[in-house]
């Protein structure tokens, strides 16, 4: 291997490629981090829409927990209406279909599209969240969603 | 050069017939384990383990989605670390394991975007959403397909080798992004169920243990198809390295 080191300094010119490499690798990590965490924005919170003034028609997706006692879903004109919050500021949400299995009231969800006039949130997608638990039900309950249906 | 590229050569004869005697007694049994575990693991997570309290049934594809994920990192976290041996040691035993492991890592994140989707799709309401994990994971396959890709453009051994090492080298910084994404951002995806920050896993007992068994079954599988496809370059090698002579 010896006569293959090349140079006098110790390190062989293509080892310093390495260093090259790794070094491209930490200045892409540093510029992502910098740079996904403040700009890369999924969902604004109620109160983030309403500091930034969101204006009517303008495409957004809104997060927060649906608040109790506001989800209420019409078969009949498949009306879907609830409220979202985040603790600060509540939101009035107007969606068209059956809401995804997972929605419930206290539980997260994320909505797409964009404010009304009347500041109501017109929603042409409901996303139900869920966390990060798993734990068998009770002993005597079923689970609360099935697939079959 | 000239003299030690021909050394060089003769060695890496040496060591790819040691490689196989080495291994063949070994890779049978890499095989066996890897499906009586999978089989097992296939039990577990559809028999054995409990229902869910509030998803049901269709938790159950965190058995076969949180495995896929682990194994993609691995596999690019592997590709990384065989793309500094290569570049550190130009030994082509390097190059097998990085683009064996790529092939592997890329086929695993395309099975851990399908089985999420499919989980996605009954749970929030979407097959599919720009959410930060989302994306992250999706630049994560395109990225790695590209490694693959620029593997094709040369047919220089060394060359091809270096310029994939490197990108390599590079492509691993997206791993801690992906799996951090859900900490720094705003995001649809859950937060994670065992690695928790400053708090145990939170999930039941033999839920874990089944989550366990199908990460250790999907380890193994990676293991054994590295090795056999380590073998098939190793031999592709051998052949470029002769009619270089």
């Amino acid at each position: 291997m010896a006569e293959i080191r090349a140079g006098a300094s110790g390190i062989a010119p293509r080892r310093i490629l390495i260093l090259l490499a790794l070094a491209a690798a930490v200045l892409v990590a540093f510029v992502a981090v910098q740079n996904l965490a403040s700009n890369a924005v999924y969902y604004l919170t109620p109160t983030e829409a309403k500091e930034h003034h969101v204006g009517p028609g303008t495409p957004v997706r809104l997060g927060g927990l649906v608040l109790p006692g506001t989800l209420q879903y019409d078969a009949q004109s498949r009306t879907l209406v609830f409220a979202i919050g985040d603790g600060t500021t509540n939101i009035a949400v107007v969606g068209n279909g059956a809401p995804p299995a997972l929605l419930r009231e206290g539980a997260g969800a994320v909505v797409e599209g964009s404010f009304a006039e009347d500041g109501t949130f017109r929603a042409t997608s409901v996303i139900a969240k869920h966390d990060e638990r798993y734990a068998p039900p009770s002993p005597g309950k079923t689970p609360e969603h099935q697939t079959s249906q | 050069m000239k003299m030690s590229d021909e050394r060089l050569r003769r060695e890496e004869r040496i060591r790819l017939a040691s490689d196989n005697e080495r291994l063949s007694g070994l890779r049978p049994w890499l095989g066996i384990v890897a499906t009586a575990l999978s089989l097992l693991a296939v039990w577990m997570g559809l028999v054995w383990a409990p229902t869910d309290a509030v998803q049901g049934d269709v938790y159950r594809v965190i058995y076969v989605h949180v495995p896929t994920a682990w194994l993609a990192y691995l596999a690019f976290v592997v590709v990384f670390l065989a793309s500094i041996g290569w570049l550190w040691s130009r030994r082509p035993w390097f190059d097998a394991l990085a683009v064996a492991s790529a092939e592997i890592g890329v086929l695993f994140t395309g099975l851990f975007i399908v089985a999420g989707s499919i989980w996605a799709k009954p749970t929030w309401g979407v097959w599919w959403t720009w959410d930060p994990r989302l994306v992250t994971t999706a630049v994560m396959f395109v990225m790695y397909v590209g490694y693959l890709l620029l593997r094709g453009l040369s047919t220089d051994f060394e060359r091809r080798a270096t310029r994939a090492a490197v990108v390599g080298v590079i492509a691993v910084v997206d791993i801690p992004i992906v799996h951090l994404s859900v900490l720094w951002m705003n995001s649809v995806h859950q937060l994670p169920t065992v690695a928790r920050i400053g708090a145990g896993p939170a999930l039941d007992a033999s839920m874990g243990l089944t989550l366990g068994v199908s990460v250790l079954a999907f380890t193994f599988v990676y293991v054994a198809l590295l090795v056999e496809r380590i073998d098939i370059e190793r031999h592709r090698q051998a052949r470029v390295l002769e009619t270089r002579r």
